[in-house]
């Protein structure tokens, strides 16, 4: 076996049967917990899912359900218990620049400012400064913070640093976009025009994108596909495809019959989850 | 108690014994007369603990230490909760003890000598100055970081200022206050050496340095061992006490922080 | 805050200092305290003016500056390091944390006379015992902020193609900055008050020397003048580690 070099955080796998391979592959995947004592929690129970090249795809399901878990799983951040997650047919071994994430959380680099913090990724791609300050102010140009370049993220509103947390990822041109919650921190109007302005980012290029989110209508308007979860332990109860047209308009969405449909069927989905808590 | 929690609980004792072996082996290696080995300063400690008179010097110096510490608490703990809540006591002090605090308070010994004399009086004065800051500065802090809303709760449900001060606030910067005096308990030790030191009398510091001054050295690492245990124990004991005290709360700095 | 609240407490704050240079001069003036105990705060300010240019005090200045700064310096390094890499490496951790438990409470005064007998009554051991005193608190405040750091903007860094090992520098050490930053204003106040207390013990020059001089030919106002100047050296180098910090931290939201 001849061992390629590759990517940081992706593991060198031969495939002599050239077939088309999805873009992620999550194959029985179960991530374990230890807690206080010698207690031990299942967070994520035999989870097997596939996605391709450029598809839209949402986690969704109670809090608690393991979602961010599969996330950080696919991120390579944190290692499964039992079970591989492969990206592009090579199991991952760590973190990498071809699989980008945008945390609830932000965590921008409080100490750099937004110029520095969307440069990061590139220059540590080994790209010459002035290439990738020209890049990156192209970036937060197109996200909507031209004039900004020089601010510190503490002197943003937090939609705008989402906004500057989505650029840095941008940036360094990953193939998968990993969002955990990133609008679950905003009010609701800020979500809002995140969302239309990052369905119109990703209707430019088509990245594979996997958004976890415990709201069904944001899940429903950006996605593809929406996985459904039961929790303790996490199961994939459902998966239902979205089948609206695109580009899509939230405004013209929301009237939209199968929009609801939608919108109806998965929420009375989530509801038989916490409903077979209660009452197995 | 499991493996793991024996090992932490133990650890410090192996650091102990590495620490007196790092002597050890260093005292041998130099072979001066001015650095006994550590067993040589070990024997060296049942012969000042088992002369009389050292000890009343010992028990002394922690009387006073007892009385300067109990009196800073008793001042400093309202004082920095008052300048935690009412803005203008805040900006009362605050100045003045800036000016203050980077004065070495056993350096007021010569002056505070001149007026008060060399005996208790003085000592415990500046044990009490030296013990005062830290607890000031970290009762200041917490009672300022108490949620305003919990106050407000109070106040709704119709507690006097003093009885909210008392009863919201001081529980709740307790954590942070006994930070405060844990920090000023190494601190009270330290300025309690020092004072005795610059006014030889009586007490642990005046054994420590005229054992130095006429040059028996056994006496000298006896003595540092002697103070330096003190040192340990009370910190240990105090955060035995801590922990009863704020269980509720989530422990930050599970490791002391001192400093002269 | 605004401008009026800030004046306030400009105003506020004078009122006691003023009040204490008041009484001060009463005690005096009104014969309640005799001159040779207390000397009137204008001869010990004339007095502190006229030694500020005297070269024999400055040079007393700069020798107690000089062992400050090593000795404050030294701590600074060390306590980063071991801090850090006592968050990082469990195996580093498993030796610093005892080793801190013990040293930590240790009174580091009465270390000083095995330091005199190791090292030498000149700059040597008056350096250890300020690097004695002042490392822990910047060691257990880099330690503590390093531990903090948030995990996602490690991952962050991960996924932006930074190596493990350059994670420490390129990550928990400017993330971890505010909190050393407010370890080192400790050590810097308590490395001005080892540094004076050191020399006061055994000395031939420095603040503290001066002030045992003083007192043992009774000079009551020569003793008020190394205090007042040790307190406003700590002033100015608090403020100029202010400063740093603002300037360092001008991006950290504030705390």
């Amino acid at each position: 076996m001849s061992v390629v070099p590759l990517r940081p955080g992706v593991q060198a796998e031969p495939s002599a049967h050239a077939k088309p391979v999805a873009m992620i592959e999550i194959d029985r995947v179960s991530q374990m917990f230890e807690t206080s004592g010698r207690r031990s929690h299942l967070a994520l129970s035999d989870i097997s899912l596939s996605i391709e090249d450029g598809a839209f795809v949402s986690i969704l399901g109670p809090s608690g359900c393991g979602k961010s878990t599969l996330l950080y799983i696919v991120g390579g951040f944190v290692m499964p218990t039992a079970g591989v997650a492969k990206v592009k047919g090579r199991a991952i071994t760590g973190p990498g620049p071809d699989r980008g994430p945008v945390f609830q959380e932000f965590a921008l680099f409080p100490w750099k400012n937004v110029l520095g913090n969307v440069m990061y990724g590139l220059r540590q791609q080994g790209v010459k400064r002035a290439e990738a300050e020209a890049q990156s102010r192209r970036l937060i140009e197109m996200v909507g913070l031209k004039g900004y370049e020089s601010f510190y993220p503490k002197e943003l509103s937090g939609g705008m640093k989402q906004r500057v947390a989505i650029a840095r990822t941008l940036a360094y041109h990953p193939e998968v976009l990993l969002m955990d919650e990133p609008f679950g921190a905003l009010d609701a109007h800020t979500r809002t025009r995140l969302q239309n302005d990052l369905l119109n980012i990703w209707e430019r290029d088509r990245k594979t994108v996997l958004f976890v989110t415990h709201s069904v209508d944001e899940a429903v308007f950006l996605s593809d596909k929406v996985v459904v979860m039961t929790r303790s332990p996490g199961r994939i109860k459902e998966i239902v495809d979205i089948d609206l047209p695109r580009p899509r308009r939230r405004a013209d969405l929301l009237l939209d019959p199968h929009y609801q449909k939608y919108v109806v069927d998965i929420e009375k989905l989530i509801d038989d989850v916490l409903e077979d808590e209660l009452h197995p | 108690m499991n493996a793991s929690q024996f090992g932490r609980r133990i650890s410090p004792l192996l650091a102990c014994i590495g620490l007196l072996c790092v002597w050890q082996a260093g005292a041998l290696a130099l072979k001066t007369d001015s650095f006994p080995t550590a067993l040589e300063a070990i024997r060296a400690i049942p012969s000042i603990l088992g002369d009389h008179e050292s000890l009343l010097n010992i028990l002394d110096s922690l009387r006073r230490m007892a009385i300067g510490f109990g009196l800073a608490a008793l001042v400093s703990i309202p004082l920095g909760l008052m300048m935690g809540r009412i803005r203008a006591v805040a900006s009362l002090c605050n100045p003045l003890l800036m000016i203050v605090y980077p004065v070495p308070k056993a350096a007021l010994m010569p002056v505070i000598m001149l007026w008060l004399g060399v005996g208790d009086v003085s000592k415990t004065l500046v044990i009490f100055l030296g013990v005062s800051i830290p607890i000031i500065y970290h009762s200041f802090q917490g009672a300022k970081a108490v949620e305003e809303k919990m106050v407000w709760s109070g106040a709704a449900m119709g507690l006097s200022g003093f009885q909210r001060m008392f009863r919201i606030v001081l529980p709740a910067a307790l954590p942070e206050i006994l930070a405060g005096c844990r920090t000023g308990l190494v601190l009270a030790l330290i300025t309690m050496v020092t004072s005795e030191m610059i006014a030889r009398q009586n007490g642990a510091g005046n054994i420590l340095f005229n054992a130095l001054d006429m040059a028996q050295y056994d006496t000298v690492f006896a003595m540092i061992i002697v103070i330096g245990a003190l040192g340990i124990i009370f910190d240990a004991a105090f955060e035995k006490l801590r922990r009863a005290l704020v269980r509720w709360s989530e422990p930050r700095f599970d490791m002391p922080l001192s400093f002269s | 805050m605004n401008a009026r609240l800030v004046s306030t407490d400009i105003i506020l704050g004078i009122i006691p200092i003023a009040l204490v240079i008041a009484l001060w001069q009463g005690l005096v003036s009104f014969g309640y305290a005799p001159v040779a105990l207390l000397p009137p705060p204008g001869s010990v300010f004339a007095r502190l003016a006229q030694q500020l240019v005297n070269p024999g005090f400055l040079h007393d200045i700069g020798a107690t500056l000089l062992r400050l700064f090593a000795g404050f310096g030294i701590a600074v390094v060390l306590g980063v390091a071991l801090g850090l890499a006592a968050a990082v490496s469990p195996g580093v951790n498993a030796v610093v944390r005892p080793m801190v438990r013990v040293l930590a409470p240790l009174p580091k005064v009465a270390l000083y006379p095995a330091m005199l007998l190791l090292l030498g009554f000149d700059h040597a051991s008056k350096i250890t015992l300020v690097t004695a005193d002042a490392l822990f608190p910047i060691l257990l405040s880099a330690y503590y902020g390093a531990s903090m750091v948030e995990q996602k903007l490690v991952w962050s860094a991960m996924a932006a193609g930074t190596p493990r090992s350059q994670i420490l520098f390129k990550v928990v050490l400017p993330a971890a900055l505010p909190s050393i930053l407010t370890g080192c204003r400790i050590g810097l106040v308590i490395s001005c008050i080892v540094v004076f207390l050191a020399e006061m013990i055994t000395s031939t020059d420095g603040l503290g020397h001066e002030l045992v001089a003083a007192a043992r030919t009774f000079q009551t106002v020569d003793m008020f003048v190394p205090l007042i100047t040790i307190s406003l050296l700590g002033l100015i180098l608090n403020g100029l580690l202010h400063g740093l910090r603002t300037y360092l931290l001008r991006g950290f939201p504030e705390v």
